[in-house]
């Protein structure tokens, strides 16, 4: 990494932001078409009803939850690349910081789509505003479900303005070896940055501070998320490690999310001298030591639910084991702690393909930790005779399909048309080097 | 007043740039900007600028957030005034997470108003006395003279081993 020039990095970077080739944009409209399924879906349950889906009594909460879950989870290591790692000024972080912060905005615009969807009549969402309604009743903040409303929006808001915060320098670089309109746009978006003395003074302090700010934030947010769960009495949910837990398996799933987005971007965009392999093994180091905390809280409720004595928690959990669902609990043992431990391995870490395959069996885990929850806690909770099966319906398919297509579109759209390595950063990282 | 005139010297080398920046007001000039691609500790060495301001913002948002969130939460749960599982009205432990919230939200909105405002930014008339090689690998230093005394203020620049461009 030290060996590049600063002419060498723009031009690198500069290069992914010239005109796409077809396959591009086969790939846009691929994703598009996903988007599409999507809408239709949602638009056609908003017409019939949110019966259309499959969530019925006694499991109400499907995969519209999973993936709001799921997708707030992706955001988490956006910032946790971003800030704290910007934090204990790891160096390692530059080549993938900007890209892991746009994949939290998307992740976050995603995870924010379902509980929109999930409403069935999305018309009435201003209930979860802070606006009085038409009997003059305001929303009370005593609902976990109320400070998920400001958590995600204050999530949002803020990993929005520290992605352009961060992209101001990059943005300038690109108007200043630009013409046209992209020139004009350009010159528009870097609000006239000139890299001035007193502009880095300012810019210095006050990316310090948004990193500063963003990193108990992202620790509340997906606390709070865990407390629309643990706040209720459900068997399985109604558990004081659901905090902890929730914000491990969060970064687990976002790391593995940024070896997803990072090794095709890394081959496609001939990243390979900036984003190097041991920015890759890095990101590895650090799942295997979100997978055993992850694994650590997956035995700790086992232990709590059996050293409870409480029958109701712990027939839960062996149900768990051996019930309907139990394929879902050892896809995550599997998937989520067993086989993220290959990296353990040098060699496993230093593969390409490894790396690659386990980052998607890890995005595939997670998504089941959530469902195993999610699912898992009303499916079986106190009265037998209140027992039920959850299975998605198409519909729920086709918004799942959409979501997923949605948030791989937006990426590729920013990839072509933003700078997805920071330049900048990178510029300090050869600096600090040489 | 007498004219000036703005001429910029571009260097490769960010210690060569700071040495100018330091011999600058020996030699009677004024340096009016200093851009760099990087934000770099040695011309900020050599520049001496004060402490930045953007923090004051970032906290006076932070307290405004504190008490705005405390205080909507305190106001609409009063306008329910119905006990929701045996938990008083104003309940502060749930609240907190609210005022936590708008600490962190007020604090980024304060954040952003103050680099905004001490960065002096949007600056579009700024542009006018910039180099774009400033974004890419040259230590740009913008210093003002009297007329007539553009040849000296090249020469100093050129001695320093920076390229030189002339501002109308």
């Amino acid at each position: 990494m030290s060996n590049l020039t600063y002419a060498q990095i723009d031009q690198t970077v500069l290069n992914t932001l010239e005109r796409p080739r077809p396959p591009y944009w086969v790939c846009v409209a691929l994703l598009l078409g996903g988007v599409l399924l999507g809408a239709g879906a949602w638009i056609y349950q908003i017409f019939t009803g949110i019966g259309v889906g499959g969530q019925n009594i006694p499991v109400a909460w499907g995969t519209y939850l999973i993936n709001f879950v799921f997708w707030v989870g992706i955001a988490h290591s956006g910032t946790l690349i971003s800030a704290i790692l910007h934090l204990f000024r790891a160096g390692w972080r530059n080549p993938i910081a900007r890209a892991a912060e746009t994949m939290t905005v998307f992740a976050v615009c995603c995870a924010g789509l379902f509980p929109f969807i999930h409403l069935g009549r999305v018309w009435q969402v201003y209930y979860m505003l802070p606006i009085p309604n038409q009997r003059l009743l305001w929303p009370n903040f005593l609902s976990p479900l109320m400070f998920d409303v400001v958590a995600i929006s204050t999530y949002l808001t803020v990993s929005s303005l520290f992605w352009y915060t961060g992209l101001l320098p990059d943005l300038a670089v690109v108007r200043d070896r630009s013409t046209g309109v992209r020139h004009r746009v350009f010159r528009i978006l870097s609000l006239g940055w000139t890299g001035a003395h007193h502009q880095w003074l300012n810019y210095g302090r006050g990316y310090l501070f948004f990193a500063a700010l963003a990193t108990p934030l992202v620790i509340s947010v997906h606390s709070v998320v865990s407390w629309d769960f643990a706040l209720g009495i459900v068997p399985g949910w109604h558990t004081t490690i659901f905090a902890p837990y929730f914000v491990a398996g969060a970064i687990h799933s976002g790391l593995a999310m940024v070896l997803t987005l990072m090794i095709p971007l890394r081959r496609i965009f001939r990243y390979e001298a900036i984003i190097t392999l041991n920015v890759l093994e890095n990101v590895a180091k650090t799942m295997i030591l979100t997978g055993l905390i992850v694994g650590l809280a997956y035995g700790t409720e086992y232990f709590i639910a059996w050293y409870s004595h409480n029958p109701v928690e712990w027939d839960s959990f062996r149900w768990r084991a051996v019930g309907e669902y139990a394929f879902g609990l050892y896809f995550m043992i599997l998937c989520n702690v067993l086989l993220p431990s290959l990296f353990l391995f040098k060699a496993v870490r230093r593969s390409i393909p490894w790396l690659f395959a386990l980052s998607l069996v890890v995005n595939f885990g997670m998504w089941w930790e959530r469902f195993v929850i999610i699912v898992g806690g009303v499916a079986h909770d106190f009265a037998p005779h209140a027992w039920g099966l959850y299975a998605p319906a198409l519909v729920e398919y086709g918004i799942m399909v959409g979501s997923f297509s949605l948030f791989f579109f937006l990426f590729l759209l920013f990839c072509k048309h933003l700078p997805s390595v920071s330049m900048t950063e990178m510029k300090e990282s050869v600096n600090h080097a040489g | 007043m007498p004219a000036e005139t703005c001429i910029m010297g571009l260097f490769t080398d960010e210690g060569k740039a700071a040495k100018a920046i330091a011999d600058l007001p020996a030699a009677g000039f004024r340096l009016r900007r200093a851009h760099s691609p990087i934000p770099s500790r040695t011309i900020q060495d050599a520049l001496k600028p004060g402490k930045s301001r953007v923090g004051w913002f970032t906290l006076a948002g932070g307290i405004l957030g504190f008490f705005t969130g405390f205080a909507l939460a305190i106001f609409t749960a009063a306008q329910w005034n119905l006990i929701v599982s045996g938990k008083p009205i104003v309940s502060l432990i749930p609240f907190f997470i609210v005022g936590f919230e708008f600490t962190i939200l007020f604090s980024v909105f304060g954040n952003v108003i103050g680099l905004l405002v001490c960065a002096r930014l949007p600056d579009y008339r700024g542009l006018d006395r910039y180099d774009p090689r400033c974004s890419g690998e040259h230590f740009g230093l913008l210093a003002a003279c009297e007329s007539g005394r553009e040849g000296e203020l090249m020469d100093f620049f050129q001695k320093k081993g920076a390229e030189v461009k002339v501002f109308a």
